[in-house]
């Protein structure tokens, strides 16, 4: 009986063709719909959301700032600065097995670069290896501080491609290796690190022990990074940036409720909010395009309510010469079955297409949103997994829109079935 | 005991005022016989084959079929009764439209879950017998009132049922082949020895046949035995 119900189904579809088409139609474009809608929100998502995460590192930073609330007899306007206290609070017992990976940068002095006749401005401090990775800086040519430097307390410097640039306009990359003079001390440039337009785009790094031998041997301290274990949930991370902030805010005088005492860049929530706020970007996608499947169900259940309609005096016959009401519950079933997996198959097939003509073109064209160029679109597709679940969706969505026709034909007696025209 | 049985069938309609339509219905048809009820329109005469032919319930009464009570019966008992005993014939001859002539003899085969080879060899061999091998596969469109009719008694044919029952057979068609398809079905019956109770108000139409049961507002009347006919016609079947 399988074999023959394909027979039955293939035969009725092809010669009612322009309502196969219809039904078709409505199926496929339901689901070409979603799918190219998936895959251009999961591109401009991979995009701009993708693009971010390349600057903000799984840790916390914080640096002295500028009180705006008078305190404890203290005017507001106070420059806050930290030192070795902050430090050894920060790797003391309180927080022990949760705050890690300690990294402290020196204060910063503002210098003039040289070489040649060009000159740029700079703002100089210490720093030790592990900055490099807390803050995702990005090489573009030679390498970062490492612990030889720190060590033997090297003259070397990593400035930005911005500032290579300036020095040595014809090839930036160039200056790694050459001796430049900061204010009257020379450095060998032993790298240099890509710019993005913010403000740090003036930060130049040289050895943490270097910079305390020439430049300040004071235990002040510009940041603090480090990383933390522990805190799991956005409400956790907040609740231990707030304790912990908190504890330098006393230990430095600050109202509490001021948050221009300290500085502080928080990677973990801001990771976590971006997440949130992808995921709401998803779900609003995935309403959108299930909304759109709704219409494709839609077009299926109504063209299945004409047919049931216009073929009863079809089943009456059918009825008549001993068709049982199960039969034609079947028959109705299966050919909704059939229509919408089949267009459903090809919908699905076109969406994904589109997705890759999406990548090809409009995903090729770039926009500057200031820091750098991106592309408009990274990978507008939409994984097989997601487009097989939507399409069979689609197709139990197309079983119950004719199940419901079919329920009512099944149920018409034979008599009544006959005369219908 | 007679293959059909009828002991005071009632029949009432209830679309919005009762209907009256069989008033106590009392009828025996014998195995072999050619009947034919005639009646003006609204007399019950459609109303009682449809009960003949299962497809419509009776309200009182009795109706046996070959020792079978027909009553309250499921859809599903009512579809299987009708595709194993009884073959129907339709004024608007009712093919499937879509379906080819040999795809429509096979319906009923199909229904009995008969595999497609097996049924379609069936289905060749009754349009042969009724001369209808090259319109095998043609649509019904492209067919002929007479052809179309053939082909639907080649279906009602095809499950070897108890009775055929023919509603106006001849409605539709216009009078040269009315009488092909009359002396059809007057061969079948007297070859292959099958019931036919054919459904009319023509009178010329219940004159091909053995016995004319006339009915008048929902009650039999005067049953005739006709033998006048066997002066004309002759086989028109192979």
């Amino acid at each position: 009986m399988r074999i023959e119900i394909i027979h039955e189904i293939a035969s009725s579809l092809r010669n009612n063709k322009l309502r196969t088409a219809l039904t078709g139609f409505a199926v496929s474009w339901g689901i070409f719909l979603l799918i190219a809608l998936l895959g251009a929100g999961n591109g401009l998502m991979n995009s701009f959301l993708g693009n971010m995460a390349d600057f903000i590192s799984q840790s916390i930073s914080v640096e002295g700032w500028r009180t705006s609330k008078p305190y404890k007899g203290f005017k507001e306007n106070r420059n806050i600065q930290l030192d070795q206290k902050d430090v050894d609070y920060t790797m003391g017992d309180d927080w022990k097995g949760i705050i890690e990976n300690v990294t402290t940068t020196t204060s910063s002095t503002s210098v003039t670069l040289s070489l040649g006749g060009h000159t740029v401005n700079g703002w100089m401090s210490g720093v030790v290896p592990e900055y490099r990775e807390q803050n995702k800086v990005r090489m573009a040519a030679g390498r970062f501080i490492d612990p030889t430097d720190l060590q033997e307390r090297k003259k070397v410097i990593v400035i930005s491609r911005h500032q290579a640039k300036e020095l040595m306009p014809d090839n930036p990359e160039g200056i790694v290796g050459t001796w430049i003079s900061a204010g009257s001390i020379s450095f060998r440039v032993v790298g240099v690190y890509h710019t993005d337009e913010s403000e740090f785009r003036r930060a130049v790094n040289i050895p943490y022990t270097t910079y305390k031998g020439i430049y300040d041997s004071s235990d002040k301290i510009e940041s603090i990074t480090f990383n933390v274990n522990g805190p799991k949930t956005l409400e956790d991370h907040k609740a231990f940036e707030e304790e912990y902030v908190g504890a330098l805010k006393r230990m430095h005088d600050i109202a509490p409720d001021d948050n221009r005492g300290l500085w502080v860049m928080n990677g973990y929530t801001s990771n976590l909010e971006m997440t949130k706020a992808q995921n709401i970007l998803r779900i609003a996608l995935w309403i959108l395009g299930l909304l759109t499947l709704v219409s494709g169900i839609v077009g299926v259940s109504n063209i299945m309510l004409i047919t049931v309609k216009e073929r009863t005096h079809e089943f009456g016959i059918r009825k008549a010469i001993g068709a049982k009401p199960g039969a034609i519950l079947r028959l109705i079933i299966a050919e909704s079955v059939a229509i919408t997996a089949v267009f459903g198959y090809i919908g699905m097939f076109l969406g994904m297409i589109a997705c890759q003509v999406m990548d090809k073109t409009v995903g090729q064209n770039s926009v500057n949103i200031g820091m750098e160029e991106i592309r408009m679109l990274v990978n507008p597709t939409v994984g097989l997994d997601v487009a097989l679940e939507a399409t069979l969706l689609l197709i139990i969505a197309g079983t119950l829109a004719g199940a419901i026709p079919a329920w009512k034909a099944a149920r018409v007696k034979p008599i009544e079935a006959l005369r219908a025209e | 005991m007679a293959l059909i049985e009828l002991r005071d069938i009632n029949k009432t309609y209830n679309n919005g005022q009762p209907l009256h339509v069989l008033k106590g219905i009392n009828l025996n048809i014998e195995k072999g016989e050619f009947v034919s009820i005639m009646g003006a329109s609204g007399s019950g005469k459609s109303t009682l084959l449809n009960i003949l032919g299962i497809l419509d319930n009776y309200d009182t009464g009795t109706y046996t079929l070959n020792g079978t009570l027909m009553k309250d019966l499921s859809e599903r008992q009512a579809a299987d009764y009708r595709n194993r005993m009884i073959g129907f014939i339709f004024q608007s001859f009712n093919l499937i439209s879509f379906k080819t002539a040999v795809e429509n003899v096979e319906l009923p085969l199909y229904y009995q879950g008969v595999p497609r080879k097996e049924r379609h060899a069936k289905a060749m061999e009754y349009l042969e017998k009724l001369g209808l091998t090259q319109w095998a596969s043609h649509f019904p469109n492209e067919m002929s009132g007479g052809q179309k009719q053939r082909v639907a008694i080649a279906r009602a044919l095809i499950t070897q049922p108890q009775i055929i029952l023919a509603d106006e057979p001849t409605g539709a068609l216009d009078s040269k082949t009315s009488v092909e398809v009359m002396q059809l079905l007057k061969q079948l019956n007297q070859e292959e020895k099958i019931t036919i109770i054919v459904v009319t108000h023509e009178s010329g139409v219940a004159n091909e046949t053995d016995k004319i049961i006339h009915i008048k507002d929902g009650i039999i009347g005067q049953i005739e035995e006709n033998t006048r006919h066997d002066a004309w016609g002759g086989p028109m079947m192979k």
